[in-house]
This record gives C-alpha cells, structure tokens and sequence, in this order.
C-alpha cells in the first residue's frame, strides 16, 4: 500500500489552476524524488498533503488514512517535514528551535542532541539561529524535521543554500535515511542531477499535471539509446541501409539508426567500405536524463 | 498549556516585557504630574479623580499597545514563516488559543500592577484610607475586558498582514479614539470598541459654571452597556479566530 495516495487532487487560485488531477503514489520505505519546473505546482502539492493548503478538489491519504481535520494530527505526528524553506525562530538558539518542536511532539529531550548530531549542528546548538549561515539554517530544519524519526518525511528543495559539500553530504542522509531508520522520504526538486542519485521512484509535474510516476530506472529507460552514423557520402549509405532493411533518419550531419546487435553493426560497417562508403564515425547515444525531463515538462515553455 | 508555556518561551529575548514597562512608565509619569498637581481640599475625592484620570490615560495608551503586544506575538511567527511549521503539530485553533491567552495574562498582569501601583500612590499622597476597593476592581475588570476585545482585532490584523505596519497604523489610530472619545456622545462612544473605555468609566467629573469647581462622582454601568460590549467581543473574537483558522500557510 502506498504511503501517500492522491485521488484527483486539484488547487485552484482565483483563476489559475495550480494542481490539477494528481494522483500521486508514494511506495513506503522509498526515496521519492518529485520533479518539476518552477512554478510546476511541487510546493503547493506537498503543502496540500501537509494540510497546510486545503485542496479544491481530490482526497490525499496517508498511511492509508484520509487526510481530514480529524486525522489531520494524528497523522502528521509520523510525518517531518521541511518546506519551502527552514521555519525557526531567529532569536532563539538551534537548541531552543528543536525544543520548541521537540515540546510539541511529547519526545524527550535527548532526540534534541541526537538530531543536532546527525546533521552535524551539535557544536552550534547554542548559537542563535539569526547567526547561523544560510547552510546551518537548512540543516536546523532539517533537524526539526528529523525529531522523533518521523515514519514519513517530507522535503521540499532540501539543498538550498547548500555548498557542493554540504549537498554531497545532505544526499547521503537522505538516501540513508529509509535503510537506517526505515523512513519513506518525499524529496521535491528542480534539479534532476540531485534526484538522480538520491531516488528510487521519480514523479514528474508539468504545469500542475502529472507527466511522469515510475521507478527512476524506468525514466532511464525513456533515453532510447540509437547509433549514430557519419560517412564520406551519406545518401550513398542511406540507400545502402535501406537495401539492407534498416530503419534510419537523417539529423544533421548524422545518419540515426536503431540499436544493433555487435555482428549487425560489424556486418554493417563492411559493406559500407565494401561499397565505397568511408566510415567517419559510429557512436552509441541516448538521451540525456536532462532531455527526458526536458521533453516531459515541455522544455523552456515549462520552466517559469 | 502546552502551547500557552510555549508562548512565553518563545517570547524569550524579544523584549516584550519591555512594551508593558513602556506603557506603565508613560502611565506613571502622565499620573504623577495630575496627582502631585492636587490640592489638599481634592484629595478627599482622590479615588474618584484617580478611577476618572486613569481611564483616560488607559484610552489612550492601551490601544497601541495591544497593537503592539499582538505584532509582537504574530511578527516572530511571520518573520522566518514558523506557520508551516507550527500548523503541522498544533490546530490553528489551539493557536489562536494560546496566543489569545498569552495576551491576556500580559494584560492583566499589567493592569494588576498599574491599579496596585496608583493605589500605593494614593495612599501615599494622602487619598481617603477608606479604598473604594469595588469600584478600583470594577475599573480594573471593565478595562481588561475592552483592552482584551482589542488586542483581539489586533491580533486578527497582525496575522492578516505580514507587514506590520497596517496594524500598527490601527493601533495609533485606536489610540487616537481614545484621547477624543470623552468629548464624544455616549452614543459614538458605543460604536467603536475604543469607546467602551468611556461607556463603562466608573467616575465622572462634574464642573459648576458658577463656582468653577470641578468635583466627581461615582457612575454606575447599566446592565445593557455590559451586553453591548459583549457583543462587540463576539465579534472581535470571531473577526481574529476567523482570520487564524482560514489562514492558508
């Protein structure tokens, strides 16, 4: 049974229609990576399964429970999360943060210096937050969210503000997060570099619609690999291919052919010397991630 | 309670004890200046010109700082946006709740100090020893109750407007009502929630055009005037529990 379910969910603003129709499934025990655009409606979908926005229309359930103002909290006592950016208190200490969450959850005080040091903040936790670097910030909500090792764990663009360490560093906990804790984490990105090595199951937004849910090594398989082929006079090899019964277009400077078994390929490449054909070059290609995504989300169009 | 202790942890380097100080500084020092300027013959209606003066001073003082104890409380929330945060361990209404009666306790601690404090004055300067210890509580009663209907319209507005500036230009305004609403008609003063500090005043002044003595006497709040700022909590408290509940983070 999945850990989030949404039926229909839709979010209208005046006029504009932010979300529309989505029917998220998030597996337990997964890295969910939710993927979008700016502006695609991420925020706005996670705040809605948070109950922080109500839905125009659709039910959300989570851990199989409908998402209402009666289960509301009972439900969000399993769930940590951090959106859009870090919520804390400026004037209080790291420390004093977490108490205030660790106070409303009922956990003991000792989670506090626990979380402190799994986002490696313990020797900041007397420092006030308003001191803290942009960086620090992001691991303080982080910590916030982590108190009491919440079954679900919500994330909205986890890496802001981050450097290339701290990313590194930040990607690795959340990856080990399902395996040390057995978390379900739902982590909402613009960047498909960061989801690439943190998920396991990929949902894509466009638009406030849903383009794409499947296992990240299903969007892989989206790259259709092909062969690429230059010679010294491709309308020859393109007659050539044709008599061989090979399926090919032009692109460029290129001839575009489907993947071929290794003796098809070797096969192939002697009868173009054989008929006068130089070979200049045969490479092996296949849409970037980027592409993928690109083509899902409509490219530039897509992007605010 | 949980959220109510929460509160004044959260309060924690803000310095809003420093807003009660504030008011009870400039209420003291407006005071003074009217006591120690009294007359040996008027100090036997010391109590009465107290409860009379007093009000006015709170008319015109408490308004702003409602206004300003309840961007206090909305603007640590707004600054770094805790909403989110807080709206996914507490109902909205829990909050509105504690919030509410954070300023209460705030309020009524002030005006606790504020009547002991005067009290003390008179007693010192020379007042009756009689203390008229009904109508001081009445006093103190009457004002927590308007101060609180207020503070409740602020709190409303704070948690409307992000910037401050809205509510706050509210609060001086209130505090403007104040220093007037005694030259208005009782019947001006009950349309405003400002103007219940002079609907429910315990003491009157009186001024003899042919003696030119000015003297007071005690009043006494009808019945219906109490149900009329009931009413005006009603709606003051719904206006900001509306606001706090619907808010959409």
């Amino acid at each position: 049974m999945p850990i989030i379910e949404t039926n229909g969910l839709c979010k209208r603003y005046g006029h504009a229609l932010s979300v529309h129709d989505l029917a998220l499934r998030v597996p337990e025990g997964s890295v969910y990576g939710f993927l979008g655009p700016n502006g695609a409606g991420k925020s706005t979908t996670l705040k809605m399964i948070l109950g922080l926005v109500r839905p125009t229309a659709g039910g959300i359930t989570v851990f199989g429970k409908p998402m209402n103002g009666a289960n509301r909290l009972t439900i969000l006592q399993q769930v940590g999360s951090l959106i859009e950016s870090p919520s804390y208190y400026g004037h209080l200490t790291g420390e004093e943060n977490l108490r205030v969450v660790q106070t409303l959850r009922g956990l003991p005080r000792s989670d506090v210096s626990q979380v402190l040091d799994l986002v490696r903040l313990t020797g900041q936790g007397k420092k006030q937050a308003a001191h803290y670097s942009l960086g620090m910030k992001q691991r303080l909500g982080l910590a916030a969210a982590l108190l009491g090792f919440p079954k679900l764990l919500i994330l909205d663009e986890p890496t802001n503000g981050l450097d290339p360490a701290g990313i590194q560093e930040m990607r690795e906990l959340i990856r080990s997060l399902p395996r040390r804790f057995g978390m379900t984490v739902v982590v909402s990105s613009h960047l498909l570099g960061e989801i690439d090595q943190m998920a396991d199951q990929v949902g894509i937004i466009r638009s406030g619609e849903l383009v794409f849910q499947d296992s990240l090594a299903a969007l892989h398989q989206r790259s259709e690999p092909h062969l690429a082929l230059k010679t010294t006079d491709n309308q020859k090899a393109g007659d050539l291919l044709t008599r061989l019964g090979l399926l090919w277009q032009a692109e460029g400077e290129s001839l575009l052919l489907p993947p071929l078994p290794d003796e098809r390929v070797a096969q192939l490449c002697q009868t173009l010397v054989q008929n006068h054909c130089g070979l200049l070059r045969l490479e092996e290609r296949q849409k970037s991630l980027e592409d993928i995504f690109l083509a899902l989300t409509g490219g530039k169009e897509g992007s605010l | 309670m949980t959220l109510l202790r929460l509160e004044f942890f959260k309060g924690r380097r803000r310095k809003i004890a420093l807003i009660c100080l504030a008011c009870l500084g400039l209420q003291t020092a407006w005071m003074c200046v009217n006591l120690l300027r009294m007359e040996p013959e008027e100090l036997a209606q010391g109590w009465m010109q107290l409860v009379y003066t007093l009000l006015l001073v709170d008319a015109i003082t408490l308004p702003l700082t409602m206004a300003a104890l309840a961007s206090r409380t909305c603007e640590l929330e707004h600054k770094e946006n805790t909403w989110k945060l807080l709206e996914t361990l507490a109902r909205p209404q829990a909050l509105y709740r504690a919030k509410l009666t954070w300023g209460a306790i705030l309020i009524l601690g002030m005006l606790v100090v504020e009547m002991a404090l005067f009290v003390c004055f008179g007693l010192a300067l020379g007042f009756p020893r009689e203390i008229p210890w009904g109508k001081l509580g009445l006093t103190v009663g009457n004002v927590f109750l308007v101060s609180l209907g207020i503070y409740a319209l602020q709190l409303g507005l704070s948690l409307r407007f992000v910037n401050q500036a809205a509510p706050l230009a509210v609060g001086i305004l209130g505090s403007f009502t104040g220093l007037f609403i005694l030259f208005f008609p009782q019947w001006a003063q009950r349309c405003l929630p400002w103007g219940y500090y002079g609907v429910l005043l315990q003491a009157e002044m009186l001024w003899d055009p042919v003696t030119r003595n000015v003297s007071y006497a005690w009043l006494h709040t009808a019945p219906s005037d109490y149900g009329l700022l009931a009413l005006w909590l009603v709606v003051l408290f719904a206006f900001s529990y509306r606001v706090f509940v619907r808010k959409e983070v």
